[in-house]
């Protein structure tokens, strides 16, 4: 299958799960419930911030999924496919926001789901001097645990913010990887739809600290491609969704790093089968350089670890 | 003949009106004059290869005549006309190639031809084998693989050492079809032999010839060309120029370059770099000598040193009828023998330099490897001498110029592709790799090699510009050389800004990549650049490169050279798009071969489409199918 064939089989799953979710919920709930996300101040950011439209009952979202679905041509077109990857990545935010209706989906998880205006305000001024010089976007399964954590602890040395998404949370934490905002590695959720969530932190980065104007879709590609250095690594293997939502990624100016085979598009979508150097080859297709004064000490050091408390082992 | 169908070109409206008021004829006059031309002729179904003759016979089978006094009929004829534009068309480029590589053989350390590439000189020796390629001294080498060269066009047994550069599976298809191209010379004779009356009547027979010759200019003349003349003056890199008749200075000397080799017009520029003579500019008046290329020439030049490009093919006469040009030197192919007496007009000195291209009327300087760099001297002292006669009242500079980026060569498109290739991944440096990644990628949707002339059957540079920006559009990366690529420059499609009239894929690709949408590969011999990029990117993959989304177009050819290229282009498995039809509409079976048949046992085929936009559709259909057969 060609690759724009496979974002639009998985932007087309998505669509179709997104217009499902949507009925389902209206007849449960009916059209004037309301529908958002806790602390937070644009509504469905992606939709408000591509659009300008305020989403609040779930009457609103027939609407929207309508002009997702209009963003699905399936043409063969880098451009029609990229916005393939927008409306996969719009129908994950309605999604995620229908997931909320019944309370707090992330209770038993242990992701954190959607991240708040504070936590993004509060991220704002180590991005903006350079604190924290990426953000990974991490995803998958990895079918070799000890090197994914290899790969998170470098990015917290390197003062990188990781989000993660899938079982690697787990794979991870057994590996000794500390998680949570203190250690810049923040885990999302196990679902793919959760990785929508630092879609929403890099819109909301643009909304909040770019001041782009809600609707105007193409300055925010702009600002996130620019201003927000952010990169994907997926692991193990990858179904269609996961390419489309790859395609939204590159679309907001993301590199896609895969550690299985893809065709492969430079600087934007490459394999690194190598978890040696996964890490060197993220930061070098974000353009990311980092000075690192290596010292010597058998612990790591690096800012990701001001915020760690010391307790017991028990 | 009306001006009408020059409205896209603001320069050539002006210029035509001040033609008019100098009394100065040009091509539009004389096109004019010949009234409606010769349906025969146009058909391809006249014959003047014997004295019996001329014949001609009936372009509709089954009507008036069928047959020429020999017995030959519609098809021969036109398969024979047709093979003998080929010869014309190889031997015009293959004797370009051959002074090239004389220019090679007569270089020296103290010059004034060197050895500027010498990377190059030991590259291209290792590649043809010779032993202690990158040992050897320079110069002792320079002369061997000179030799070896000159070897090409005359060797009696074997074929052309390039045909090596082509994948595998291509030169299967060459072996099994015998279109492999023996020495070049030997091509072009034995077709003349086999389209001598009597002999060869079989119009299939004489495709394949023909057919071969073309390779022989391709693989072979072309090839030898360019990577000579870039050993002898430096393989081109990225550089910025300027384009159209407003790159003309009125306060400087005006000297064109016109024509096709390097050699000559490489020791103008060397000569006009002489202090001694920008002085005596200066006392005539003048703030200094401003060199001009026009066609290939200018293409070479601009090429190696952002020399201005005053125009294409079509502006030539334009050019002198500014009023503001000292000297018009040219040497040889697509100068109008109508240029002489157009520029005892103006204060203009024609100066004709090449034996095989003597022109009548005005000034003859004999260019040699041996004197080279004293004639150029000469004729740069002429030109400034020439600056005090220049008629102020009848100067008119259109003022129209575009910047333009050109030097594109394959060692340059390569080195920019380096820039994006993530050096922590396996992906090795210097190759094509990230090309063929994002054609199939489906990034863009395909490469399209657009060259070729001007021709007064259709508006100038419209078909080039069309089809050109549709293609970008839809995502399709053009390469672009001869008088297309100049009609590129003018129209503002070779800067980095041309990439928002791209396609989104494209665009993102001309970002990352920083090079504009459509890329400056150089003269028509240049086309073999073109010929080795694609079988790069075949090689990358391990394919024909007949399967790739790849095609070759001439939207506005003119010259038996563009034959050639065409010829060869779909003989390298590159379907080939004609925006003008060539003369063999008389004969459906020949026709039936070039359009059809001929795609079954070479893997392409030309295709004859005169509205550039539904060409383009044509090609996105070709395109695409070959990408489905891909799989990608």
């Amino acid at each position: 299958m060609s690759l724009t064939d496979l974002i639009y089989a998985g932007s087309n799953a998505v669509a179709g799960l997104t217009e499902g979710a949507v009925n389902d919920a209206i007849e449960k709930y009916g059209e004037s419930h309301a529908v958002g996300y806790p602390d937070t101040a644009y509504f469905l950011p992606i939709i408000y911030a591509a659009t300008g439209v305020k989403i609040k009952t779930l009457g609103d979202l027939p609407a929207a999924v309508g002009i997702l679905k209009s963003l699905i041509t399936n043409k063969d077109d880098l451009g029609e496919a990229l916005n393939a990857g927008l409306a996969t990545a719009v129908g994950a935010e309605i999604i995620e926001a229908i997931r909320y209706l019944d309370g707090d989906p992330y209770a038993e998880d242990a992701g954190i789901g959607f991240v708040s205006d504070p936590i993004i305000r509060s991220l704002g001024v180590p991005l903006v001097t350079g604190d924290i010089p990426g953000i990974a976007v991490l995803l998958g399964e990895s079918a070799d645990p000890k090197t994914l954590a290899a790969i998170v602890k470098d990015y917290q040395e390197k003062g990188l913010l990781t989000f993660m998404v899938g079982n690697i949370i787990e794979q991870a934490s057994e590996a000794g990887v500390k998680m949570g905002l203190d250690y810049r590695v923040i885990p999302l959720g196990h679902e793919v739809t959760s990785v929508i969530h630092v879609v929403s932190v890099a819109i909301r980065t643009a909304l909040i600290f770019g001041a782009v104007e809600p609707g105007k879709l193409a300055d925010f590609l702009a600002y996130t491609k620019e201003r927000v250095p952010a990169f994907v690594n997926t692991f193990g293997p990858i179904d269609e969704v996961v390419v489309a939502v790859g395609a939204g990624a590159i679309a907001l100016g993301f590199p896609v790093i895969a550690d299985v085979e893809v065709p492969e598009v430079p600087g934007a979508l490459m394999t690194q089968a190598d978890h040696s150097k996964t890490v060197e080859t993220s930061l070098e297709s974000r353009d990311i350089k980092i000075k690192v004064t290596k010292i010597d000490v058998p612990v790591s050091v690096a800012a990701a670890f001001e915020g760690e408390r010391v307790r017991k082992d028990t | 003949m009306s001006n009408e169908i020059l409205n896209y070109d603001k320069v050539a409206e002006a210029s035509l009106a001040k033609a008019k008021r100098d009394g100065a004829e040009t091509m539009w006059d004389r096109k004019a004059a010949q009234k409606t031309q010769c349906g025969f002729g146009e058909a391809g179904v006249c014959c003047r290869i014997c004295a019996m003759g001329p014949c001609r016979v009936s372009p509709v089978p089954g009507k008036g005549a069928e047959r020429g006094i020999c017995g030959a009929n519609a098809d021969t004829i036109v398969a024979r006309n047709f093979a003998r534009m080929i010869a014309g068309g190889a031997s015009a480029h293959s004797d370009h190639a051959r002074d090239i590589v004389h220019a090679m053989h007569a270089t020296k350390a103290e010059g004034p031809f060197k050895i500027r590439d010498e990377a190059k000189l030991r590259r291209i020796s290792a590649e043809w084998g010779i032993e202690g390629a990158d040992t050897k001294e320079t110069y002792a080498l320079a002369h061997e693989l000179a030799e070896m060269a000159l070897g090409e066009f005359g060797k009696p047994f074997g074929t052309q050492r390039f045909l090596k550069r082509a994948p595998q599976a291509r030169q299967d298809v060459w072996e099994r079809e015998d279109i492999a191209p023996r020495a070049i010379d030997m091509e072009v004779t034995t077709l003349m032999h086999s389209t001598h009356m009597g002999c060869a009547s079989d119009y299939e027979s004489i495709f394949r010839r023909g057919m071969r010759t073309g390779m022989a200019d391709g693989w072979g003349g072309s090839m030898i060309g360019t990577e000579f003349s870039d050993i002898l003056y430096g393989t081109p890199t990225a550089k910025a120029s300027s384009s159209n008749l407003g790159v003309i200075d009125k306060d400087q000397v005006n000297i064109l370059i016109h024509g096709h080799d390097p050699n000559l017009a490489e020791m103008i520029v060397l000569a006009a770099e002489n202090p001694e003579f920008i002085e005596m500019a200066k006392a005539k008046g003048a703030k200094g000598i401003n060199i001009v290329g026009m066609c290939c020439t200018g293409n070479e030049m601009t090429m190696r040193h952002g020399i201005k490009i005053a125009g294409n093919f079509y502006q030539q006469e334009m050019c002198i009828i500014t009023g503001a040009i000292e000297a018009v030197v040219v040497d040889v192919q697509c100068i109008f023998p109508a240029l002489p007496a157009l520029a005892k007009k103006y204060h203009t000195r024609f100066i004709s330099t090449s034996e095989k291209a003597k022109i009548a009327g005005d000034m003859f300087i004999k260019f040699s490897e041996a004197t080279g760099l004293d004639n150029a001297n000469e004729i740069i002292k002429i030109a400034v001498e020439n600056f005090p006669n220049r008629d102020a009242s009848k100067v008119e500079i259109p003022d129209i110029k575009q910047d333009t980026l050109v030097g594109y060569s394959v060692e340059a498109i390569i080195d920019h592709l380096d820039k994006v290739v993530n050096t922590n991944t396996s992906d090795a440096m210097g190759t094509v790799k990230p090309l063929t990644d994002v054609i199939y990628a489906g990034v863009i949707r395909g490469a399209a090699g657009v060259v070729g002339c001007n021709n007064p059957k259709v508006e100038h540079d419209y078909a080039h510009v069309t089809v050109l920006k549709e293609l970008i559009k839809r995502d399709v990366i053009c390469v672009v050389t001869g008088c297309a690529a100049q009609a590129a420059a003018k129209a503002g499609l070779l800067t980095l800004e041309a990439k928002e009239m791209c396609g989104r894929g494209l665009k993102e690709v001309c970002e990352r990549v920083n090079i504009p949408p459509v890329l400056h590969m150089g003269s028509c011999v240049d086309i073999s650049r073109i010929l080795h990029l694609v079988n790069l990117c075949a090689d990358v993959k391990g394919i024909d490169p007949a399967l790739l989304p790849v095609v070759g177009i001439a939207p506005e050819w003119m010259s038996e050279k563009a034959v050639a290229i065409a010829n060869y282009v779909v003989g390298s498995g590159i379907n080939t798009y004609l925006g003008i039809i060539p003369q063999v509409l008389g004969s459906p079976n020949f026709t039936k071969l070039m359009t059809e048949d001929c795609q079954e046992f070479l893997g392409a085929h030309f295709v004859f489409e005169k509205d550039p936009l539904v060409m383009v559709d044509k090609i996105m259909v070709d395109l695409e199918d070959k990408r489905t057969a891909l799989g990608i």
